[in-house]
């Protein structure tokens, strides 16, 4: 499975998309998400499956019509 | 303060830290040998993370054993292949991914069983920080085995039963309990041979739980304490190959060496 990996420098700040592992499950992803991207002093740094992201589609909408 | 941290540690102690540092010494090795044949990149990428860790304890547990008066030469360059005193389980590579994954974990998680019995203050802070690096060999490993144990659960089957053995004669005698084991009576020690060994069959018993997977029954008979030798935890003379101890050594490239 693909994994996202987010990260923050500081408390607060935005994540930012720091890369991909892939792993065949979440324990694994976590382990390989911090031993790839650990070049940084990260306050934060987290894991998303591919399939958990939603896509942001325009559609159309009453009254309306696709962009 | 344990009375023993100016004085020097009791002569078991001393054979203990060996046993752990040579260890991990060949762990670093094992990682290395496999850290661009794993699965993933990603096995790899932790895989080279691991030997570096490894060697890097090695450094700090090198160091308290020349403290202790262990010569410095011995230690780095002039030993035998049967003065080592690492774990049986390391002293061949292992032949395919499933099986080195067995063979990195059970020992692995020994080491680190071993190390954290340590009550002593030389010790203190040094081993919360090895902690720090192990809990990512461990998770990994633990990882690595839950899903091997779905897709290749024979292997794994194995495999555990291979390095089983070792690893509990490794350990030590069950006969070791909290009442009779030498270092915990000289206060090195907080926690039993026996106590580590229960600790570590319990925690594959619980991984394996809902899988095909079983795990070696903890045979107190292994090893049998009147055959365990103490300085090097074995019942045999087996030992790492020579050309390891080669690379370990730096023989083949000694010319090159920063003087």
């Amino acid at each position: 499975m693909k994994y996202h990996v987010f990260t923050r420098v500081n408390a607060g700040d935005d994540l930012i998309h720091a890369g991909t592992v892939q792993a065949d499950s979440d324990r694994l992803a976590r382990i390989y998400a911090y031993r790839t991207y650990d070049e940084e002093d990260w306050e934060f740094i987290g894991v998303v499956r591919e399939e958990n992201l939603l896509e942001v589609k325009t559609e159309a909408i009453a009254g309306g019509y696709p962009q | 303060m344990n009375a023993e941290a100016e004085t020097g540690w009791p002569e078991a102690a001393v054979d203990y830290v060996q046993a752990i540092a040579d260890t991990k010494l060949l762990l670093g090795q094992r990682y290395g040998e496999w850290m661009l044949k794993g699965p993933h990149l990603e096995d790899n990428i932790s895989g080279a993370s691991n030997a570096q860790d490894e060697i890097g304890q090695v450094r700090q547990l090198f160091r308290l054993l020349k403290q202790q008066g262990v010569d410095e030469e011995w230690l780095e360059s002039e030993r035998a292949p049967e003065e080592y005193a690492n774990a049986p389980t390391l002293d061949e590579e292992a032949e395919n991914w499933p099986t080195f994954v067995v063979q990195a974990a059970l020992t692995d998680r020994t080491a680190w069983l071993l190390l954290d019995a340590i009550d002593h203050d030389d010790f203190t802070g040094m081993v919360q920080k090895m902690g720090e690096d192990e809990y990512f060999h461990l998770e990994h490993q633990d990882g690595r085995l839950e899903t091997l144990a779905e897709s290749q659960p024979d292997a794994v089957e194995a495999a555990l039963e291979r390095y089983f053995p070792q690893i509990l004669t490794f350990i030590g005698p069950a006969t070791y309990d909290q009442a009779s084991d030498p270092l915990v009576n000289a206060g090195f020690t907080d926690r039993s041979v026996a106590d580590i060994r229960g600790a570590l069959h319990e925690h594959y018993v619980e991984l394996f739980a809902s899988t095909d997977v079983s795990v070696p029954p903890l045979d107190g008979d292994v090893p049998d304490p009147d055959q365990w030798d103490a300085k090097r935890r074995r019942t045999d003379d087996g030992h790492v190959e020579a050309s390891v101890v080669d690379q370990l050594q730096g023989v083949s490239n000694k010319e090159y060496v920063i003087e």
